[in-house]
């Protein structure tokens, strides 16, 4: 999952910040792997969006390798 | 699992014995494959199986005596298989398909004395193995007794080929020897070893004993001299030539490499088998004649003929199991992979998903001829998972967690009888029954106290089963211990338990503990008179994996429904035999599309509406689109009187509110008091449609989940919002699973569009 990037238009906005949000560089860890990744993210806060069809499609896969590793 | 347990277990399954024709073969003919290739039509893949493992199939293939037919086991439904003449169909019509490999040579010469079929296997199977052998026979062709048959029986083409076929193998041939002693004691210091053929007229003649060989190794009781074949009893058995034959050249091998000529050879000839086939079921299909006798089969005959094999195999497991269905494994295979797991230290552990879907119902162990206990090993295989920490942090987190509510003082509780400070029984419904149904649990309870005398106390809690089924031995081995003080401190009441589930943990882990069902006390008391109205078509009892070895709890649930009225139609998988619902081992959880599977197929096993006595199996049977309903369903009605049959799974989160909920209520309407624990965020008014309710349900997202997410998101003012729809959304992570929610406030609450959930941690995770 390093050196992905899952940067899309996205129409969610940061609420707290009343921002857009930004590709940026983000760390994800599971069971001790840390993957540096590309993210929609708010410029202020910080607040990563994880997207459903990410979380529930590569993000997923990742998850149940590093389970059985 | 270590190597001698694997064995054990590997020895114990006896699927990939020899089907009985092929054991019974003295050459071990590989039967159901050359059968399964004619009954498709493909003859040179027949061809190709004889050719694999028969010498001189043109020969052999035409005359064999067959005795693998006798064993046949399709003799017990109508007639064996025409092995001998579908073998004969195959050779007369297509040429050999594969010459086996010669291996290199290696020295050491055999000579081979007579000239009959023995000495032809003999010779061509040494010369296979990289010998030289040479044969040396009085006549002045080849085959010894073959050369009597007729030309319709056996041609003279095959037996051209046949040395044709010795050539090839660099068998060289010498005719017109004379057999004197002289001669024999030259050959003798010339050669290596020697085997003698008995279907040769002038070995009389010499001075060696050949008509006692060892029946093992074909040995005379001279250095290097091997005998076999020939006339017994003045009968001449063609295969017995082979298996001569190809004795002598095993023997002789080994004598060559000086290596043991006894060990290990029990499977030489023909040898039992402990093979386990069940024919009955099996339609029965009159044998196949050629309908003319002399010119054999016809290919559709053939065909129609091999079509009767019943291609035996045991499997008796796998024909009842989703499980090793799914994963396309009999017990041999499973274990070997279970093991093989166990001994990765780095790499991909691909097995655990397989190890967790099992449902450890022990239904294989039922079936099995040989008792295996596949669930003994999946169990194992899971403690020690979690012993070496590799377990999938995903597989039980949900099922746990949920025991873990059922634990904590939203559900858990323990109450002598309201007005009274000693209980002679104490009742048990278990969680699931309690988050399904409340209404019975209560009215069930209310009336064994009207019934029983002497107190009857009341516990709600988790008895533990997810925690064992998980491999979790600490976290179960606490929860037993915990309930165990309880117990005492109840007095050591007679518990009544209305789960099968919870009785076979107590029986188990608690020997010593007084134990009743529900359905046992039932049948003792007088019924409640207020009871639903029992349907007049038949119904099937569904029994739960769990009562596969309580013989009179089942029986109680009998005698209960026929006082009630009833009429019951069995279905075969009862009793003993009774599926897994799919909650059984949490395969549900580790595999929900395999739980999905396995909810269908008990469902299926009774055209008849079911009717349940374990929660679990009639939630699941109802969610697979089973009409089915709980046994006090019609013992304690719910007030609206919708068909019992139609009831809807209540889901996870519906589970949890009805333990809670129930909790409280009994508490304020029987023992007075006031106990109001509810968190704020639990004050989150939510609004599911049913379609988004199913959604959560599938990817196990509860209410509280949601309630949370959306609590801490309107209390910071962090979420992120989509100026188009006005939705929000939000995540939080309580424990170790990230949930997001997308959600609109509304006017009856939050309005929920969408959840879903991740493990991955995020920098700032909010928890
Ligand atoms: S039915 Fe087929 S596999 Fe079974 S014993 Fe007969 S020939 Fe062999
Ligand atoms: S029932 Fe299953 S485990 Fe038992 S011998 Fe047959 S295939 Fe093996
Ligand atoms: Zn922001």
């Amino acid at each position: 999952m390093s050196n992905f990037s899952f940067i899309a238009e996205t129409d969610w906005r940061c609420a707290c910040c009343n921002k857009n949000l930004q590709a940026s560089k983000v760390n994800v860890e599971y069971m001790g792997s840390v993957f540096n990744v590309e993210l929609m993210v708010c410029p202020d806060c910080g607040f990563v969006l994880i997207p459903e069809d990410l979380a529930l499609g590569k993000m997923l896969q990742v998850e149940q390798l590093l389970e059985d590793k | 699992m270590d190597q001698q347990q694997l064995r054990n277990f590997e020895a114990r399954c006896i699927q990939e014995e020899q089907p009985f024709c092929t054991a019974a073969c003295p050459i071990h003919i590989d039967v159901r494959p050359f059968m399964a290739c004619i009954a498709k039509g493909d003859m040179r893949g027949a061809r190709r199986v004889l050719d694999r493992t028969m010498p001189f199939a043109d020969i052999v293939g035409r005359i064999c005596d067959q005795s693998c037919r006798t064993a046949c086991k399709r003799r017990e439904i109508d007639s064996p298989l025409a092995i001998g003449s579908l073998e004969r169909y195959c050779v007369s019509t297509v040429p050999a398909v594969i010459k086996p490999p010669k291996l290199p040579g290696k020295g050491g010469s055999v000579a081979v004395i007579g000239s009959g079929l023995s000495a032809m296997t003999a010779a061509l199977d040494l010369a296979r193995k990289g010998r030289n052998s040479l044969i040396l026979t009085c006549d002045e062709a080849i085959g010894g007794t073959l050369r009597t048959y007729a030309e319709e029986l056996l041609p003279a083409q095959a037996l051209a080929t046949a040395v044709e076929t010795l050539d090839f193998y660099g068998v060289s041939i010498q005719f017109g020897c004379s057999l004197t002693n002289e001669f024999f004691q030259t050959i003798r210091q010339d050669h290596d070893a020697v085997f003698l053929d008995r279907d040769c007229a002038d070995l009389h003649g010499l001075a060696v004993d050949c008509a006692h060989p060892d029946p093992f190794t074909l040995g005379i009781g001279r250095e290097g001299c091997f005998a076999g074949g020939g006339c017994l009893e003045n009968s001449y058995s063609v295969i017995k030539q082979v298996e001569d034959g190809r004795r002598a050249a095993l023997t002789i091998e080994r004598y060559l490499q000086q290596v043991s000529l006894t060990a290990q050879r029990e499977r030489e000839g023909a040898c039992p088998t402990r093979m386990y086939t069940v024919t009955t079921g099996i339609q029965s299909q009159q044998e196949v004649l050629p309908a003319d006798q002399q010119a054999g089969f016809t290919a559709a005959e053939a065909v129609q003929e091999a079509a009767r094999c019943i291609q035996c195999q045991c499997m008796e497991c796998v024909k009842e199991c989703t499980f090793l269905q799914e994963f396309h494994d009999y017990p041999k295979q499973l274990v070997r992979k279970i093991y093989n797991n166990e001994a990765i230290v780095q790499g991909t552990r691909s097995a655990n998903r397989m190890i967790n879907s099992c449902s450890l119902c022990g239904q294989c162990q039922v079936v099995c001829p040989n008792d295996i206990p596949v669930a003994d090993v999946c169990l194992a295989s899971r403690r020690s998972m979690v012993e070496k920490s590799t377990m999938p942090p995903s597989a039980h987190d949900f099922p746990l967690q949920d025991m873990e509510f059922s634990q904590s003082d939203f559900f858990a509780m323990t109450r002598h009888q309201p007005g009274s400070d000693s209980s002679r029984f104490l009742f048990y419904p278990g969680c699931q029954l309690a988050g399904s149904a409340p209404q019975a649990v209560e009215q069930t309870y209310l009336h064994l106290t009207q019934q029983l005398s002497g107190g009857v106390g009341l516990m709600f809690g988790c008895c533990g089963i997810p925690a064992h089924w998980a491999g979790r031995q600490e976290l179960f081995a606490k929860t037993m211990q915990d309930f165990l003080f309880e117990i005492e401190e109840m007095g050591n009441p007679i518990i009544i338990t209305a789960c099968s589930s919870c009785y076979s943990i107590f029986k188990e882990f608690a020997p010593n503990l007084s134990l009743r069902s529900l359905w046992q006390i039932l049948e003792d008391i007088d019924l409640p008179e207020q009871r639903g109205l029992i349907p007049q078509q038949p119904m099937a009892i569904y029994d739960p994996c769990t009562a596969r070895h309580e013989p009179e709890i089942r029986d109680s649930v009998r005698r209960l429904t026929k006082k009630l009225g009833f009429s019951i139609e069995e279905h075969p998988l009862s009793g003993k035999l009774a599926d897994c619902c799919g909650y059984g081992g949490l395969m549900q959880f580790a595999n929900p599309e395999l739980g999905g599977k396995t909810a269908r197929k008990k469902g299926q096993r009774s055209v008849h509406d079911g009717l349940a006595y374990c929660s679990m199996c009639r939630d699941n049977l109802a969610s697979s689109g089973k009409r089915i309903a709980h046994l006090l369903d019609y013992l304690f009605p719910a007030a609206d009187p919708e068909d019992p049959a139609l009831r809807r799974n209540p889901g996870f989160s519906r589970r949890h509110e009805n333990r809670a909920r129930l909790k409280q209520r009994l508490l304020t309407t029987l023992w007075h008091e006031e106990s109001d624990m509810t968190p704020e965020y639990k004050k989150i008014e939510l609004f599911i449609t049913p379609l988004i309710m199913e959604l959560l349900n599938s990817r196990h997202i509860l209410e509280d989940d949601i309630q949370k997410v959306i609590f801490q998101a309107e209390q910071t003012g962090r979420r992120l919002v989509d100026p188009e729809s006005g939705h929000f959304l939000a995540s939080y992570k309580p424990v170790r699973v990230t949930y997001w929610v997308e959600y609109e406030p509304g006017m009856q609450g939050f309005i929920i569009h969408n959840a879903y959930s991740h493990r991955m941690s995020l920098p700032g995770d909010v928890k």
